[in-house]
Parts: structure tokens; C-alpha cells; sequence
């Protein structure tokens, strides 16, 4: 980026030497990888390439600036073109760019330091990007490699020179040397400076969206998130955990269809559910959901109680009051129940009905044909015949598969007519299209469906590939039944019960499984105890010394006092270094200081003998005692003595007084 | 007002006075300040913790305290290059006024720690210095002004160690003074006449005859050296000239009549290099003094030129 400033300051900072400027590209290197590890992948490598070759002209001589903007023009518009909008991500990939810019006309000490400076707000972004371990770990480097090119300017600018081999290693041990005598504050402060309950401004959204369930489904658009193997969340639970095959994590429920997608009913997204007592086997656990940036959650089918900072929908999603941007703990209780909202109020039976028109008009005529065939009771018995019926004709015809042609306009028909595969998207839409066709009210509900336990830890792992869409069909007196119709087909596909799709294989290779479960179990350590330490946690610091809550105050007065503790370590290694080594010496010193403070002070050029003499004219008793002290002393200086005689004399000249 | 201020800071930083030499810098007399770029560092560091705990993003927080950790130990660490510096000597030859005085400074350290990047400097002038506990020498140039004794200056030491956020500066005042020779007439008249009995031959060391070969004596001209000759003997040689001239001058104070007092010293100043340079003998006769005897080299040379240095300024004179 240009910069106009004045000239003479310019003139005024002396250039870089070779060893500084190489030091300070290999430190804006390091600050920016992994930062461009975080970025979309075309954008990651085309900056890390244009960084290097940015580098590599401009090494002799700055280019011309008509050279640079058009570099940086082109970022900015690869930016654009990858990820149009405004958004953290973006922001990100701009200070990557500039980084990538910059070394081209740092030439100056004073450029190379504020280099360094803002190339360290590389690793932080990267952080709004991804927390992980290993980002932490790329960034700790790149914070060392920092230091060690700030260390070598302030060499170069103080006419430093030392042998190579020497210098590495030196300067090296210096900087861990500087590191480790801040770490004790720096730690403090990570541990007691007191942290914000709730944001003072919010986390600006990404433009890239990760994968993950979304507010909207349509048919054949989860391929994506079907083949990511990332983990979605992490469940313990307290007490038996429910069988594999009725682990439904429950996620948005979605009503409104318009023949392509299929939306949840924003108006009434927030609007919470009457409690109401459900009853059957109850779970409990604690769920801890990777950051979405969304509110939504997801529980086992039902939630029956959640915390404070999370609501139940009239639907039986769960809401957190706060966006998910950091890894998060909820204790959760779900329920088995069967019979879940009896009574349908009406304005929910009519989305629940809700079909578009001109859409799919042979699946509408198979719904009314059946219900014509089946008839109608307000027992609900015809319903349920019409939902077995549908389940009966997907299991008999049907088959799974993810290999699916792109949608046509009627979708529906199409699947269910003539293609008769499909995967958890197709099936649940399909079926409830139908039911809705045949006057039963049912909903999508989509979430994720089976899970994986790791027996390290001993909890249960719920992948993104695991995401799944099911349907829900309303039945008089038995309110909202669960109906799974891609179970019925392939029930092995939902449970991920086929030994090729546990985690960790490779083909038949199932060697790397419990390298798979350590590392999970690691970062979920790394979720639960670096990431997740926040106000909260930090509230509760003291619990285990039984104090329950420490409270603000107190958390600035622990704080203030540990700060204290390791500015007074730091003071005491600076007086430990102005100290004399010589015991003997120290303690004469300190002698001579005790005659000082009366006026008596030993002259520079004055032997320790005739001194003593000079204040035995004056103070007769303490100078016949003091004459003494300068005659052993003398003789333990220029004679020397044993270790026991030393240690008594040392005795002696602490003990004297004038 | 900024240039009072400093002032004021100046004077109030220790030490106020002049002191006597070793001195041993002490944390009483050590300043800490954070740099330009130690201030951006502070305000980089400010915005990414503000941020971290904003959005309680752990890793960022801990890199920040960890970067604010290392800064704050780098300004323990410039203490450290400070603390326990021991200036053990200053020296410096005399130079005419006007001429950089290259003052050699001794530093040594009673510690283990090594220093390096010590910078040592008065107004413009700086050096560096590194040494470890064994010591070490910088030589630092101060600019003169008037002849006579000049008393030191008070000596600025710094550093930016270990990372150029932070700088360390102690003050020595060394209780020395140094002699500021007059500055030389740069156009003057050649050496007035010789006084005394004219025509005598005199065995100088410049010349065309070579009279005849003696021992070196110390101040002997490098060219003067018979090196042939002195390989053969195991000892070193020196021509010896013959010239017929005569050479014994007197470099008297009313030669200098009509000129202005400060500049008839510098005429003096100058026909003392002249006659030094041609290897005549002279004498200096200076008003209110007993003269200087006549004499040749560098010794005489030194105790003519401080007998002008040391002329009373022209007030007290008149």
C-alpha cells in the first residue's frame, strides 16, 4: 500500500542490513501462514505465492509503485471474485493481502519494525478464523520468529556483530529467555485479568459459510456436508446413553416448502413452547456444539429442559440466546416421549399442510388418492395406515444412494415416480410432500442422526457426515410422531453402523482408529479447557479451594495481587544482577555503608586498614572491634582463608555495629 | 516549551554533578523508557487483547499477554544491559580547539553478563561499545570550542537491548578536564628571524647532508630511520643531517604586536607547529610567565602549547 510519508523521516532511519531484512520477511512469513491455512484454499495459495515472489523482486530494489498497486488491485479483486461481500472472512484475506504487499518497500529499520507489528495481526485473525491447536502452535512460532527479527534490528541499529553460528543460537536462547521471564505475567493475566460476560460488540459474520445444518434444506444440496468429516459435537452423557439407533439430534424443523426448498417458519423461529410436562425415558447430558456462528442448537429428540441461556421453540428446536462463535457447554435433558402436542392450533395445521402450487401433481394425486382409499377417522388410524402405506412403498421400491442427477422443476415426481434413489434429503421431503397431499399435517425436521463413541473419554462424537433429515407427521391424540422413511430403506446409512464409515478407517485399514480417538479426545481436552475458559469458568476458579464464586472484586484483587508477585520476581532478578558476588565483599559493604550513614564513609583510596584506624581516633570501643574486622578481612582478601574461618568472619562483620 | 521541558528533565536526571571516576551504574541512576516502536508495540498489543477478550478468543489472548510478557521483560532486560557498567577511565590526548577531542573510555562490567550494543554518546556523536566483564574501550569524539581546560561533558549511555522496544539510558559525568590546545592561525606570516648567533651548523634531523647515523630516541620521525643500516646492527638507526642554518628562535609575545589577543595566541600556536614541523629549536617568551626554554619535540611542543592554551582570557589580560 502507498504511503506518503515525509521524506526525511524516511531519510532519518537507517536501511536494514541483509540479516534483519531476511529475518523480518522469514518473521511476516510465519505470521502469515497460518492465517492463509484459514483462508479459502485458491485465496490461501495464490497470496502465499504472491508473498514469495513479491519477496523475491523486491529484495534489490523496491518496484515501481505502479508495479505494487497493480499486485494489489488484483488481490483485492480475487478477494471479490472468490468471496463476494463484506465479512470477517474477507476482512481476513484484505490484511493478507497488504502482509503479502508490504515486504516490496520495507527498507528502513523503522519499516522493518512496523512490519513485524502488524504482520503479528496476522496470527489473531487467523484465530477469528479457527482456534485451534494447531493454528496456536503456528502462531506461537511465528511470535518467536517476531521477536528474533526484532532482536536482529536492534542489533543492526546498535553495530552488533557477531559470528554466525554463535549469533543463531544466542539470539535464539534470548528470546526464550524474554519469553519465559513474562510468562508468569502474561499467564496471570490469561488466568485472573477479569473476562466480559457478554461481548461489548459482536463477531462480524463470515461470507464463506462452514459447513454445517443451515435454516434452509434443499434437496440434493448436503453432498457437502455429507462428505465432511469434521466433528458437528461432542456429547457425554450422564447416566445410560439411548441406542445408536435412536440417537436423532434434533436440529431446524422446517415447514414452508415452494417446490425447491424448504424453509423454517421465520415468523415464528423464536416463538417459545408452552412448557409442558412430557413424560417417558429421560437422557441427561452435556452437549458442546463447534462453533456455528448461529443460535441454533441441536439436542436429542425432544429437549425437555435446557439452560437458562437457551430456549425451547414451539417446534422443539432449541435457540442459545447468544450466537455460537465460541465452543460452548450445555447441559441438556431430553425425553422419549410419546405423546408430544395432542392439540394442533390451527394456524400450525395450516403450514403443516402448506404445499405449493404447480409443483410435483403426480405425487399430489398419489396423497389423494390414498386418502380417498383410506377414507377418514378422528382417531387418526386411517392417517397412520396412509404414513405405513408410504413407508411400506419406499422400503419395497426404494434405494440409497448419494450418485443424484440435479433437480428438475417437479423434484418430488421425479424422485419418486422414475428415479426411485436418493439419499435422508429426497426420502424425508418426498414423504412429507405426500403426507401433506393426503391431509396429514408433517413437518422436515433435520439434525444429525446416530453419532460415534470414543472410547477414550468414553463420549459419543457426532460428525457433519452425519447430518440427516427425517420427517414428523401429526396424528390425532398421538400429536407429533417421528417417521424415518431413508431408516426404512437403509437404516445402515443413517447409523453409520457400516465398519467403511467409522472415523479414523481408511478402506479396510482400521490401524489409525485409536490415533483417530486420541486426537479427538485431545482436542476435545483443548475445547474444554483453553477454549472454553471464559468468565464463567473463571468464576468458578476457586471452587476447588471451596470458595464457590470469587466475584469481580476479588478477581482483580487476586489478579492485582499475582501481577504484583511477578513484577516483584522480575525486581528481584533486576537487584540479583546489580548484586556483588562475593559474599565476603557484600558483607563488608554493607559495614562500610552502616559507617557512611554517620558520617564515617571509607574514602576511595583509604586501605580497609588505615580506615579503621581513622574511626578507631574516633570512636575508641567500636574502632578497636572494627580494627579488628579490617585485619581478618584483609587477610581472608589477600591471604585467604578457610571455609569455616570465612563463614565466622562473615558472622562477625554482619553482627558489627558502630 | 518541548525543548524547556527537556531541559528540565535533564538537569533533574542523575547525576546533577560531575563525579569521580570508576563509577558504577546503579539502578538509582538507570532510566526505562518504552521507544516509538515500543509504544506502537503497546498499542498493537492493547487492540489485540481488547479484542481477544471481546470476543473470548483464548488463543489470541494468550499470544497477546504472551508478546505483552516479552516486551515487558525486554525493558527488565535493558536494565539488566545497564546495571552494574563500570566506566573506569577516560582519556583523551589534547587537540586544538575546534578539532574533535577523541576521548577513549573505558568500560568494564563487574558481572558475567555479556553487553552489547552499548551505545555511548554527547550531542551528535556517538560509538558502541561491547565487552563483556573483561571490559572494553570506545573511543568518542566531543567537540572543542576555546582553548584552555575544558571540563568533560556529561556522557549519555544507551541501549536499545535486547528488542528496540525499550530504551536504557544512564548518565556519567566524569570530574576530569581536558586540554584544548589553540587552534592554529591558518594563514600566517613564515617564522619570524632567528635570535642568537647566526650561522652556526646544527645537526637536525631534516636536511639534505647526512651528517652521520644514532641510536632512535624516542619521538624520531618513522622516515628518519636508516632501515638498511638498522637491519644490519640489531638496533634502530636514525640519520642524522647537517644544515648551515641558523635556528635558534624566539617565539616572543611582542613579535605578535597589532594583532587581536586571541588571535596573536593562535599565531604563537601556529609558529610552534611550524618550527616543530622544520625541526628548528625555539623558545616561547608568554607576558606574565617566565618564557618557555628553547627546546625541540614533542614534550617541549606539548608544554609550549599548554603555556598558550592556558593564557588568561583577554579580559583578565587587559
Amino acid at each position: 500500500m502507498p504511503e506518503f510519508r515525509p521524506l526525511l523521516a524516511r531519510l532519518k532511519s537507517p536501511p536494514m542490513q541483509v540479516r534483519g531484512r531476511a529475518l523480518v520477511l522469514l518473521a511476516t512469513a510465519a505470521c502469515l501462514l497460518p492465517l492463509l491455512l484459514q483462508l479459502p484454499r485458491e485465496l490461501g495459495i495464490g497470496f502465499g505465492v504472491a508473498a514469495v515472489l513479491v519477496a523475491a523482486v523486491s529484495w534489490r530494489r523496491v518496484p515501481p509503485m505502479l508495479l505494487r498497486l497493480l499486485v494489489g488491485i488484483g488481490m483485492i479483486v480475487a478477494i471479490a471474485a472468490v468471496a463476494p461481500g463484506v465479512g470477517r472472512d474477507t476482512a481476513c484475506a484484505v490484511l493478507a493481502a497488504m502482509l503479502a504487499l508490504k515486504p516490496s518497500e520495507t527498507v528502513s529499520l523503522r519499516d522493518g519494525r512496523s512490519l513485524v507489528g502488524f504482520a503479528l495481526f496476522a496470527p489473531f485473525a487467523a484465530f477469528l478464523l479457527d482456534q485451534g491447536p494447531a493454528s496456536l502452535l503456528l502462531a506461537l512460532l511465528a511470535m518467536l520468529a517476531a521477536l528474533l527479527a526484532l532482536q536482529q534490528l536492534a542489533h543492526d541499529e546498535a553495530e552488533v556483530r557477531m559470528p554466525g553460528a554463535a549469533q543463531a543460537w544466542q539470539a535464539t536462547a534470548g528470546v526464550f529467555k524474554l519469553v519465559l521471564l513474562g510468562l508468569p505475567l502474561a499467564l496471570a493475566a490469561f488466568w485472573l485479568f477479569p473476562r466480559l460476560p457478554t461481548p461489548l460488540w459482536g463477531l462480524p459474520e463470515r461470507v464463506v459459510a462452514r459447513p454445517g445444518l443451515s435454516d434452509s434444506m434443499t434437496p440434493g444440496g448436503w453432498l457437502d456436508l455429507m462428505n465432511d468429516d469434521s466433528p458437528a459435537a461432542r456429547v457425554q452423557f450422564f447416566g445410560p446413553a439411548p441406542p445408536q439407533h435412536q440417537m436423532y439430534w434434533r436440529g431446524p424443523v422446517l415447514w414452508d416448502f415452494d417446490g425447491r426448498t424448504w424453509h423454517q417458519l421465520k415468523q415464528w423461529r423464536f416463538q417459545q413452547a408452552i412448557p409442558k410436562r412430557l413424560k417417558g425415558p429421560a437422557w441427561d447430558y452435556v452437549i458442546e456444539p463447534e462453533p456455528t456462528e448461529g443460535r441454533q442448537l441441536i439436542t436429542l429428540d425432544l429437549p425437555d429442559q435446557v439452560p437458562k441461556d437457551a430456549f425451547i421453540s414451539h417446534d422443539y428446536s432449541v435457540y442459545s440466546v447468544m450466537p455460537l462463535n465460541n465452543v460452548s457447554r450445555w447441559r441438556m435433558r431430553s425425553l422419549a416421549a410419546t405423546t408430544v402436542d395432542p392439540q394442533l392450533p390451527p394456524i400450525l395445521r395450516m403450514h403443516a399442510l402448506q404445499l405449493p402450487r404447480g409443483f410435483n401433481p403426480r405425487t399430489i394425486a398419489l396423497g389423494r388418492q390414498w386418502r380417498r382409499e383410506a377414507g377418514t377417522d378422528a382417531t387418526g388410524n386411517a392417517d397412520a395406515a396412509i404414513a405405513n402405506r408410504a413407508l411400506a412403498m419406499i422400503r419395497r421400491e426404494f434405494a440409497y444412494t448419494l450418485n443424484v442427477p440435479l433437480a428438475g422443476r417437479n423434484e418430488i415426481d421425479d424422485f419418486l415416480f422414475d428415479r426411485k434413489q436418493g439419499y435422508c434429503e429426497h426420502f424425508s421431503s418426498a414423504f412429507v410432500v405426500l403426507m401433506r397431499a393426503a391431509g396429514i399435517p408433517s413437518r422436515v425436521v433435520t439434525g444429525y442422526a446416530g453419532g460415534y463413541r470414543n472410547p477414550i473419554g468414553d463420549y459419543w462424537l457426532v460428525l457433519n457426515s452425519d447430518a440427516h433429515a427425517w420427517a414428523e407427521v401429526w396424528l390425532p391424540r398421538r400429536g407429533w410422531v417421528r417417521v424415518d422413511p431413508t431408516a426404512a430403506v437403509a437404516p445402515e446409512r443413517v447409523f453409520d453402523t457400516l465398519a467403511d464409515r467409522q472415523p479414523g478407517r481408511i478402506g479396510g485399514f482400521d490401524g489409525l482408529v485409536p490415533m483417530f480417538n486420541a486426537s479427538d479426545w485431545m482436542r476435545r481436552g483443548w475445547n474444554d479447557f483453553v477454549l472454553g475458559f471464559d468468565a464463567q469458568r473463571q468464576q468458578r476458579l476457586l471452587s476447588p479451594l471451596g470458595l464457590e464464586r470469587i466475584g469481580s472484586r476479588g478477581l482483580i484483587l487476586l489478579f492485582a495481587v499475582i501481577a504484583a508477585l511477578a513484577l516483584g520476581w522480575m525486581g528481584w532478578l533486576l537487584a540479583r544482577g546489580e548484586r556483588e558476588q562475593d559474599p565476603l565483599l557484600r558483607a563488608w559493604h554493607r559495614l562500610g555503608r552502616r559507617y557512611a550513614r554517620r558520617g564515617q564513609a571509607r574514602g576511595m583510596h583509604e586501605p580497609a586498614e588505615a580506615w579503621a584506624e581513622r574511626v578507631a581516633a574516633d570512636v575508641p570501643r567500636a574502632g578497636e572491634h572494627l580494627r579488628a574486622l579490617s585485619g581478618r578481612f584483609s587477610a581472608a582478601r589477600y591471604a585467604g582463608i578457610g571455609p569455616a574461618e570465612l563463614r565466622r568472619l562473615l558472622r562477625d562483620l554482619a553482627a558489627h555495629r558502630p | 516549551m518541548i525543548a524547556w521541558l527537556r531541559r528540565r528533565l535533564q538537569s533533574w536526571m542523575r547525576p546533577r554533578q560531575a563525579e569521580s571516576l570508576p563509577v558504577r551504574l546503579r539502578r538509582n541512576r538507570i532510566y526505562v523508557l518504552p521507544t516509538a516502536t515500543g509504544l506502537f508495540f503497546a498499542l498493537l498489543l492493547g487492540t489485540m487483547g481488547l479484542g481477544a477478550l471481546n470476543f473470548n478468543n483464548n488463543p489470541g489472548l494468550l499470544l497477546a499477554l504472551l508478546l505483552a510478557g516479552a516486551a515487558q521483560a525486554s525493558l527488565i532486560a535493558a536494565h539488566m544491559q545497564l546495571s552494574g557498567v563500570v566506566v573506569d577511565a577516560v582519556a583523551a590526548d589534547p587537540v586544538p580547539a575546534g578539532e574533535p577531542l577523541r576521548l577513549r573510555i573505558s568500560l568494564g562490567a563487574r558481572d558475567q553478563r555479556m553487553r552489547r550494543g552499548l551505545r555511548i554518546s554527547h550531542g551528535d556523536a556517538h560509538a558502541h561499545a561491547a565487552f563483556d566483564h573483561h571490559g572494553g574501550t570506545v573511543e568518542l569524539p566531543i567537540p572543542t570550542g576555546r582553548r584552555g581546560l575544558m571540563p568533560l561533558p556529561r556522557l549519555e549511555l544507551r541501549t536499545l537491548q535486547p528488542l528496540g522496544l525499550a530504551r536504557a539510558w544512564a548518565y556519567v559525568w566524569p570530574r576530569q578536564v581536558a586540554l584544548v590546545y589553540p587552534a592554529p592561525e591558518m594563514q600566517a606570516p613564515p617564522l619570524p628571524a632567528p635570535a642568537g648567533d647566526a650561522g652556526r651548523a646544527q645537526v637536525t634531523r631534516a636536511g639534505d647532508d647526512v651528517h652521520h647515523l644514532r641510536g632512535y630516541r624516542a619521538g624520531d620521525a618513522p622516515r628518519s630511520v636508516a632501515w638498511k643500516a638498522s637491519a644490519r646492527r640489531d638496533s634502530l638507526l636514525v640519520r642524522e643531517y647537517e644544515q648551515h642554518r641558523s635556528d635558534q628562535l624566539l617565539l616572543d609575545w611582542p613579535l605578535t604586536a597589532g594583532l587581536p589577543y586571541e588571535q596573536r595566541i593562535r599565531r604563537l600556536a601556529r609558529w610552534v607547529d611550524d618550527a616543530e614541523r622544520q625541526g628548528r629549536r625555539y623558545a616561547l617568551g608568554l607576558p606574565g610567565q617566565a618564557p618557555v626554554p628553547m627546546g625541540l619535540g614533542m614534550a617541549h611542543r606539548h608544554r609550549c602549547l599548554r603555556a598558550l592554551a592556558l593564557m588568561p582570557g583577554e579580559a583578565a589580560h587587559a
